[in-house]
Parts: structure tokens; C-alpha cells; sequence
């Protein structure tokens, strides 16, 4: 019975790991948006990033 | 199997036959099978050969304590084969000073003959007297080409008999048990005085003998770990082990072939260089563009930057010219180092990789806003755009996966092999294995 389970479950495990390598998964995290303007090309500094004003590190030990 | 047995004919009743000391009415079930009988009314026990029968004994008894759980006379069917239970006998061994009490049943089929059933807290085990004679060495026993191993040796004393009883039993006495486990199998040896009886019992669940013999309300809820138990995980663990290692294998398999057939090919190679001196201006800008093509795939962005004791910082957007969508991300190349009390240290690094999930294919361009720490005058910054690149992680989250089920069930089958074993002569620091015993039998 857990053989069993093992079996289809660890084929299951191997099927996805390979299906996310071919659609190109990823373990990072990104922030996806639509429609950015097609004016940001010519203007950059009309699209403001998420991420700007993070604060950074500054220091070491 | 064993449906083969006529049924069982009409109850048979032994009439004219009253216990010489009380006068009670004594039913004979087991004819000819029974050596002694218990009179239920004044518990003498009385030779059942004896036409007269003989009075062997009489104890004192509290009944309400050894009540038996399943009534004298109760008919059913176990595996298979009618039997009737016919004598009933609660025992009691004393271990480390702490005393066990277990029940034993004699159930009587007139063409199967005798076989047993034991309770202890709940766990019963069907037992048969053994066919042929089993071999015991000091660490175990072989039957039937089985092997036991040795779990507890006792003195088992008789507290309480009642009905039929195939030997001379009597109450107070003392017998040498020693038992022997493969489960869900146990092998007993009983030595009274110089003869020793050898039998096999099979662990039942209580629900089996409440359905066999009809009984009202639910069986005892077992309590513990028996020795004989079964383990719920009902599998050779040493076998889920080799499973695991064949899907490892499989998936450095998928690995290689994965990392042989991804492209890899670089879209974007620029440096560029931060000055302070601009900052006043917009500091965000606009790669070339570049085409990624194939199907959905994903792209890594890497960042390089001679930073030392400093940091960069840059925010990106991976912007589709055509459909406007746009992945936005920020990553940091920052490191630091130097020397302390403890020695010398350093911390982050000057490279920095990202993989932007499932990307479509279409003409892109990054848009870069750089941010750098402020004590920096210029900071030159490479970044390589690559499509299409193995994601090592995701074969990391799948060995974990395949991994921690294994492991659960392996701590599973030795928790449970270890309360099983705490109750024998070998306590768990002596168990050399654990799992040959969890899982032989599935």
C-alpha cells in the first residue's frame, strides 16, 4: 500500500520536476505586471520599479 | 481454505452431569476433548474423565475481575471454522516487579478440535498448538522455515479458570513461557514441570473477534505496542529505501539530459558604469533589444560589479516590446571583508543570478535603474541576459520530496519497533535492527 503510494508518488515528483524544467520554472521570485507602457522605451524614467527605495545593506560584520 | 468444515451440529448438552460439590448443572461442550471442567457456581475444578467428576481443586474467586470478555458458550466463526468457546483462564506474570495479567479462551470445533485465542489490553492473537517441533537456539526459533526472534522469557501463573479445559489445569500454577516473534506471528513455549507445549499464535484485531463472534459493542480499544503487532507501517522499509535511491537516480538522470538540452544562449552581454556625478539626471535606462525565441522558457539576468566593501543596487523590468508585459525584479551586489578579533571574514559576493520563470518568446529589453552606495564615485556593473538555463533547485525541491516521506516513515517504523521492543528482554539499545523486523511479512 505505501509502496505503492511511493511508487506513483515519486513518479509524480519526477514528472513534475521535469515538466518544470521544460516550461522553464524557477525558484526566484519576480513581480509580473501587464500592459507597461510602450513609452518607457523612449522614457525610461516613466515607470517606477517596485522595488525602488529598498533599503540596502551597509555594512559587513 | 478451511470453509471446508461441516457446520457445527446442534449444541451439545451432557445431561445428568452435576458438580459434586455444589450441586450446579456442569455442561460438557468439548466432549471427549475436555481433561477438567471448572464449575462456574462454586469453582471447583473437576476431572472431566471421571464419570464422578472427581473434585481436582477449588480456589477462591472474584469473578467480576475475571470476567471474560467473550461469554462461555458464544458461537462464531473465526477464519473460516464454527468454534464455541469453551474455558476461559486469566493469567498473570510478574516483570521487573510490575504484574501482566492476559486472558486465554478455548474455543472447540468437534472436527477442527481445539485452538485458542489470548487478549492482552486489547490485542488478541489466534493460537494453535504447533504441528511440528519447532528448533530454539538463545537468540531465536525456527518454524516451518520461519524464523523467530527471542522476545521475553516468564513465569506465567494460572489466576482463574473457568469451563472446559484440554490439560489438567489448576489454579496457582507456574509455567515457563518463552516467546519468539516474527510478526504479525509468535511462537510460545510453555514448560510445566518437564513437559513443554510449543504453539503459534497470529495477531487478530479486536474488530475481527467482535464480527466473529457477534459480540455486542465495540472490542477494547487496544493499549501499547504488542510484541506480535503488526506494524501499521506495512512495508520493508529497507525496500522504500531502495525505491529512493532508484528515483535519485532517475532524476540525475533527468539532470543531465535537462542540462544537455537546454540552450543556454546569451542575448545580452553590456557593461555599463554608475556615476555619481549623473546622478542628479534620471538614472534609469534601456537595454538594446534582444529577441528570445523557442516556446516558454525561462531567462536568467546575471550581474557582475567590482564592488568592494560597497554595494550596487539595480532595479529591473524585463518589458515585452510587443505585448507589454514586464517581469520586475530588484537584486543587490554587495561584499564586504575584513579582519577582526576572530580573524579574517568577508560576506555577500560580486555576482548576483536571477532566472525569470516562463517567459514567452518575443523581442524584450531590460529596463536598469541602478542605485549604488553613495560613498561610491562610479561603479562599473556587467549584465548578461541568457536564455533558456537548467534551474538546479527544482531537482533540490524534488530530492527533498522524494526524501522526507521515506524518512517519516522510516522514524514511523522505528518508533514503533522500539515501544514493540522496550517490552521485551532486549530493550531498544540492544536492537541491531530495526527494520528487518517492521515489514518482512508484507
Amino acid at each position: 500500500m505505501f509502496r505503492k503510494f511511493y511508487f506513483l508518488y515519486g513518479a509524480l515528483v519526477l514528472s513534475t520536476a521535469a515538466f518544470g524544467q521544460y516550461r522553464g520554472w524557477s525558484l526566484d521570485t519576480v513581480n509580473q505586471l501587464k500592459n507597461v507602457p510602450k513609452s518607457v522605451r523612449d522614457n525610461p524614467g516613466s515607470y517606477r520599479s517596485v522595488y525602488a527605495g529598498y533599503h540596502h545593506y551597509t555594512g559587513g560584520k | 481454505m478451511s470453509t471446508g468444515a461441516p457446520p457445527l451440529p446442534p449444541k451439545p448438552q451432557a445431561k445428568g452431569l452435576n458438580c459434586p460439590k455444589c450441586g450446579a448443572a456442569i455442561t460438557l461442550r468439548s466432549f471427549g476433548q475436555a481433561v477438567t471442567v471448572v464449575c462456574g457456581g462454586c469453582h471447583s475444578i473437576l476431572d472431566a474423565k471421571d464419570p464422578n467428576l472427581a473434585i481436582l481443586q477449588q480456589f477462591e474467586a472474584i469473578t467480576s475481575v475475571a470476567k471474560p470478555l467473550i461469554p462461555l458458550g458464544t458461537r462464531g466463526k473465526l477464519r473460516g471454522t464454527d468454534y464455541e468457546v469453551t474455558g476461559f483462564q486469566r493469567r498473570s506474570a510478574q516483570v521487573d516487579g510490575v504484574t501482566y495479567y492476559w486472558q486465554e479462551y478455548v474455543l472447540f470445533n468437534p472436527y477442527k478440535g481445539i485452538r485458542y485465542l489470548s487478549e492482552y489490553n486489547g490485542h488478541w492473537n489466534d493460537i494453535s498448538i504447533c504441528k511440528t517441533l519447532p528448533t530454539a537456539d538463545f537468540g531465536g526459533a525456527t518454524y516451518l522455515g520461519e524464523s523467530y526472534k527471542h522476545f521475553q522469557s516468564t513465569s506465567a501463573n494460572t489466576d482463574f479458570v473457568l469451563g472446559e479445559f484440554p490439560w489438567q489445569v489448576r489454579v496457582g500454577e507456574q509455567a515457563a513461557v518463552t516467546d519468539y516473534v516474527h510478526p504479525p506471528r509468535v511462537l510460545s513455549s510453555e514448560k510445566l514441570d518437564k513437559e513443554v507445549t510449543w504453539s503459534i499464535g497470529e495477531y487478530m484485531y479486536g474488530r475481527e473477534i467482535w464480527d466473529s463472534f457477534k459480540l455486542p459493542g465495540d472490542p477494547p480499544a487496544p493499549m501499547g505496542v504488542y510484541e506480535n503487532e503488526p506494524s501499521p507501517v506495512s512495508l520493508n522499509v529497507t525496500g522504500m529505501w531502495v525505491a529512493f535511491a532508484a528515483f535519485t537516480v532517475f532524476l540525475l538522470v533527468l539532470m543531465a539530459v535537462f542540462d544537455m538540452r537546454a540552450k543556454k544562449v546569451p542575448v545580452l552581454e553590456e557593461t555599463y558604469q554608475y556615476n555619481r556625478a549623473d546622478a542628479k539626471s534620471e538614472p534609469s535606462f534601456v537595454s538594446d533589444e534582444f529577441a528570445l525565441g523557442g516556446g516558454i522558457s525561462n531567462v536568467q539576468v546575471k550581474t557582475s560589479a567590482p564592488v568592494d566593501n560597497h554595494w550596487i543596487y539595480l532595479n529591473y523590468a524585463l518589458i515585452n516590446q510587443d505585448t507589454g508585459q514586464a517581469w520586475d525584479f530588484g537584486r543587490e551586489v554587495s561584499y564586504y571583508h575584513g579582519y577582526d578579533s576572530d580573524g579574517s571574514w568577508s560576506e555577500g559576493k560580486r555576482t548576483d543570478s536571477v532566472v525569470i520563470p516562463s517567459v514567452p518568446a518575443g523581442h524584450y529589453y531590460l529596463r536598469i535603474e541602478p542605485e549604488v552606495d553613495p560613498t561610491l564615485p562610479a561603479t562599473p556593473y556587467s549584465v548578461s541576459v541568457i536564455r533558456d538555463v537548467p534551474v538546479f533547485g527544482i531537482y533540490g525541491f524534488a530530492f527533498l520530496a522524494l526524501l522526507v516521506p521515506v524518512v517519516i516513515i522510516s522514524f514511523r517504523a522505528y518508533t514503533f519497533e522500539r515501544s514493540r521492543w522496550s517490552e521485551s528482554d532486549h530493550p531498544p539499545m540492544e536492537l541491531s535492527s530495526i527494520s528487518s523486523s517492521s515489514g518482512d511479512d508484507e
